[in-house]
């Protein structure tokens, strides 16, 4: 049986038929039911610019999302072409689904030389889950979620992205940079 | 003979012209595109033919190929011939109620009397409650013929919520026939050419006990629990695709248009325009001749009738878009405990009211 | 005229009489029934009996059997699962009375056809079957025991409100 919940609440006879309430609902809707419909006339007339349509035609038009939105993940990339990441793997482990692959590769360290990038990044979009962990664990700001999330595809394998699908240069991403500073600083260095 | 039978014959295809082919598709356009402008949506708009959208109207051709086109399903288990008879038990009632429902008076027509209603029954009113009654067969035998659980969770709603209120529709329907004293759907309209013979003013607790019982037999959300989404996957037609699952939709949107035309004649003045008899409206066009003026005053009243039907169409499209479900036990309650004594009270006064009157 | 139609339509009638008895699974015997039901309805019609046959499928087709459709399948019985179908079988007091019954009426019946004229069918009055007449019948010639079945059926209102009564509690 269904479990009855004592509000406390005293209705008159008149209240608890619901009639009151239920004219009340049926009012509102079709107020805006006639508003939204007569909305028509002067949207076609020229006088108003936009009908009071709050939603939008999605892929012709697209809204902004915030920048705390969490889309499919990217590698940044440096003004020379390199990526940022200097394949520490700490995002291979932060990550709870197990999406990332990195395989490193080093050089000797000397003056304008790259110590450390990593030859293989993959990330598999089929298994994250955009948690966003990868982003906070990343000490070099090298891996951010970028506010794309129209990743669908027609065959699985084309979901496994490698390290020249994810770079992305890193003036795209200064506003998700500045807001990772920002929600992270506790924690960066 | 012949003329008689031509007659009836354009009837029921004028019935079933508007029923089938205009009602039914609209009905779908008109539920969405509704409920969109309630919501501040925009609605079906993305079917086009060259480009040219006509605020999505092609959605009903896009929805009729698609019911063509799919794959024809009967689940592993079900018993098949049920399985497939069962959208045409449940589909069949709604069509059937139209027989002795009118949609005009009568006219004279090239010197013959026509009855604008394809069968003019002595028990009309009991009729439609007979053909109401039956049509619960198509929705329990779908649910159990599925071999589903959800199916038959959801017929075995059906059964005792459609069961609860025909009793509720039965006594509203007594209290009708107690204050016109006839049951001829066309007799019950003729009387109320006098507005203040109008049934909503004889009868307004039989009015809106009459609205919220035929809703419910209708499943429509307040009282959808046999096809809850949320609770059980579709209920009773879970495992229908194709024209079966098209049958129990069309079903259901000929069902509310038969609900608003019996709301119509019942108690808003079926045919008529309130103080406007049709003695004043024939003497109107008395220039065109008995068969000219007969036929405007035909036309004219034809479409006040399906203009009120409009409006009760439109009315329950609010209250579907407007109302929560109610929770099963809530459905049971409102049926036995408090319809029930209201229509039997209501049927108390009217006996009394027409005895202090005699 | 008449008879193109009571043939086929009482030939439907035995066929689905007979479903009811030999078919395997309750459900199938039950929907046999609800068929037979409409057939009936539409024998009263062709007798005029047009209130009857409006009854016939309300209170029978309608209400009656929908409860049973309902506690069919509130027990979920199966094909073949036929245990209460047994037990009738072996009653031999309700075969006793089955029996006599039909023993009864094939006496009625044949009462009939050797007294009624077959040939001349009895002229009826317009309002033969309407339900004014009816009513009027029911309150006037009829008025005890219609008021006698009410109280009957009042009776059993109340018991079976009483008997739901005392297993809630």
């Amino acid at each position: 049986m269904a479990y009855y919940v004592n509000r406390n609440i005293k209705m008159t006879w008149w209240e608890r038929s619901y009639i009151p309430e239920i004219l009340k609902g049926m009012l509102l809707t079709s107020r805006r039911f006639f508003h939204n419909l007569f909305g028509f006339v002067p949207f076609f007339l020229g006088t108003t610019k936009e009908r009071p349509i709050m939603t939008v035609y999605y892929p012709e038009e697209q809204v902004q999302y915030p920048i705390a939105y969490r889309g499919r993940p990217v590698l940044a990339q440096n003004e020379d072409g390199m990526p940022a990441c200097v394949a520490c793997g700490l995002c291979e482990i932060a990550c709870p689904a197990y999406c990332i692959h990195i395989e490193p590769a080093e050089d000797s360290g000397k003056q304008n030389q790259y110590e450390r990038w990593p030859e293989v990044f993959d990330i598999d979009y089929a298994i994250c889950i955009f948690c966003g962990n990868c982003e906070e664990a990343c000490p070099e700001e090298a891996i951010f979620m970028s506010d794309d999330c129209e990743i669908s595809m027609l065959d699985r394998k084309q979901m496994l992205y490698t390290k020249e699908q994810l770079l992305v240069p890193v003036a795209d991403l200064q506003k998700r940079i500045e807001f990772t500073r920002n929600m992270y600083a506790k924690w960066n260095y | 003979m012949w003329v008689d039978l031509i007659i009836t014959l354009a009837k029921i295809l004028f019935i079933l012209a508007i029923l089938v082919g205009f009602f039914a598709p609209v009905l779908t356009w008109v539920e969405r595109k509704q409920s969109a402008l309630m919501q501040d949506r925009v609605g079906a708009n993305r079917a086009d033919i060259l480009g040219f959208t006509v605020l999505g109207l092609f959605h009903i051709i896009a929805d009729a190929v698609k019911m063509f086109t799919k794959e024809d399903f009967i689940p592993d288990g079900a018993n098949k011939v049920l399985h497939t008879i069962s959208p045409v038990i449940a589909l069949v009632p709604a069509l059937l109620t139209f027989a002795v429902v009118p949609f005009g008076g009568q006219y004279t027509l090239f010197d013959k009397e026509v009855n604008l209603v394809i069968s003019d029954l002595d028990v009309g009113l009991l009729f439609v409650f007979a053909i109401a009654s039956l049509a619960t067969y198509g929705y329990v035998i779908a649910g159990w013929s599925s071999n589903n659980n959800w199916s038959l969770l959801g017929s075995m709603r059906t059964a005792s919520q459609m069961i609860s209120y025909e009793v509720t529709i039965g006594l509203t329907i007594i209290g009708v026939l107690m204050v016109y004293g006839s049951m001829k759907l066309t007799e019950i309209g003729a009387i109320q050419e006098n507005f203040w013979m109008w049934g909503i003013f004889l009868q307004p607790l039989g009015f809106f006990m009459f609205l919220t019982a035929s809703i419910a037999e209708n499943k429509r959300i307040p009282f959808d629990a046999p096809e809850a989404e949320s609770e059980l996957v579709a209920g009773y037609f879970t495992e229908y695709s194709g024209l079966k699952f098209g049958m129990f939709f069309m079903a259901e949107f000929i069902e509310i248009v038969t609900i608003g035309a019996l709301m119509t004649i019942l108690f808003l003045g079926a045919w008529h325009i309130p103080f406007l008899t049709t003695a004043t409206l024939l003497s109107w066009f008395d220039f065109l001749g008995t068969t000219g003026s007969n036929l405007v005053v035909m036309f004219i009243h034809v479409g006040v009738f399906f203009a009120k039907v409009v409006f009760f169409v439109y009315l329950q499209m609010i209250i579907r878009w407007t109302l929560p479900r109610f929770r099963y036990d809530q459905i049971m309650k409102l049926g036995w405990k408090i319809l029930l004594p209201l229509s039997l009270a209501n049927i108390l006064v009217t006996g009394l009211v027409i005895l202090a009157l005699n | 005229m008449e008879l193109l139609i009571f043939y086929p339509l009482a030939g439907f009638c035995v066929v689905l009489a007979l479903g009811v008895v030999l078919n395997n699974s309750p459900v199938g015997s039950a929907i046999s029934l609800i068929g037979m039901m409409l057939g009936l309805a539409g024998i009263f019609v062709l007798q005029q009996a047009h209130f009857l046959a409006i009854l016939q499928i309300i209170i029978y087709a309608g209400a009656i059997m929908v409860l049973f459709m309902f506690v069919i399948m509130l027990l979920n019985l199966k094909e073949g699962d036929d245990t209460g179908w047994i037990a009738r079988e072996r009653n031999l007091l309700l075969s006793v009375l089955t029996g006599l019954l039909a023993v009864g009426i094939l006496y009625k019946i044949s009462g009939i056809l050797f007294t009624a004229e077959m040939d001349t069918p009895a002229i009826l009055p317009d309002s033969f079957g309407t339900v004014a007449t009816i009513g009027e019948t029911l309150f006037t010639d009829f008025v005890l025991p219609f008021e006698v079945a009410s109280i009957l059926l009042l009776a059993a209102m109340v018991g079976a409100v009483v008997l739901a009564k005392t297993k809630l509690d």
